[in-house]
């Protein structure tokens, strides 16, 4: 077994001993990733593994490093550019990926990848062209 | 500031360009020539091409500490960085059978799954898959 093995072996002791708590914030993540698209929420996630909201949020912190909120949205936008790539229109990809508002579907989507889902769409569109 | 570019030393950049494409399934990007046979070589994911390019810089070949960091890290099993997968046993029985050699087979940490292999070229990488 080499030092880096052993040392992650350490850190697993320290950081993942608890499996219920592990299981509860992997089921979690799972429920966001096929449903993306619903109105999730604190409630609603929390009941998906019968936990206290506050709870909830707090390990799943704890164990990705970010709120179930942001993982969601990242979920949304990475989504939503393969909607575009695709040639769905801006519209059509907001409400797809479980966004109300186009307008601040747009601005997130300016400020995670730099682009609006316009410029984006352009872009990843001529490209294929050239291709 | 955007983060564009990470780098990884290896001591052939040629043999390199061969195993991460044609082995781990990279695509070359940039190939320039920098004078005295080096190149600045980039390769991008194939399923992520406008995401971050990885430079194979010949950084142990030219400068000592580069090399001796490289050695330890290699020695104490540590992997230099790591690659994201959709599953971590998939490509440990992909590579395996391709002949690449893991020196921490898929081994679960908690919320991810990770394994560890040479790279041929002087580095341990982490393969990584979310749970």
């Amino acid at each position: 077994m080499t030092f880096y093995e052993k040392e992650l072996h350490s850190i697993r002791r320290i950081v993942y001993s608890n499996e219920g708590q592990i299981k509860t914030v992997i089921g979690i993540r799972n429920y966001i990733d096929h449903n993306y698209d619903a109105n999730l929420n604190l409630d609603v996630l929390s009941h998906i593994r019968f936990v206290s909201k506050y709870h909830m949020l707090r390990l799943f912190k704890k164990y990705y490093g970010q709120t179930p909120r942001q993982y969601l949205i990242d979920k949304r936008i990475e989504i939503s550019k393969g909607h575009l790539q695709d040639g769905m229109s801006v519209t059509e990809s907001c409400f797809a990926v479980g966004f109300e508002s186009v307008t601040s579907f747009s601005t997130l989507f300016k400020t995670k990848t730099g682009k609006t889902p316009t410029e984006f769409q352009k872009e990843q569109l001529s490209r294929s062209k050239i291709d | 500031m955007k983060v564009t570019l990470i780098s990884i030393p290896v001591r052939d950049q040629e043999k390199a360009l061969k195993f991460y494409t044609e082995i781990l399934g990279f695509i070359k990007k940039k190939d320039m020539p920098l004078g005295g046979g080096n190149r600045w070589l980039t390769i991008v994911s194939a399923e992520w091409q406008d995401g971050p390019e990885l430079l194979l810089e010949p950084g142990p070949i030219h400068f000592e500490p580069c090399k001796v960091y490289q050695d330890a890290l290699m020695e104490a099993g540590y992997p230099y960085t790591q690659f994201d997968v959709k599953n971590v046993v998939t490509e440990y029985e992909r590579l395996t059978k391709l002949g690449v050699e893991f020196s921490m087979k898929p081994t679960e940490m908690g919320t991810v799954k990770v394994a560890v292999f040479n790279d041929t070229c002087g580095n341990n990488i982490q393969l990584v898959e979310e749970l």
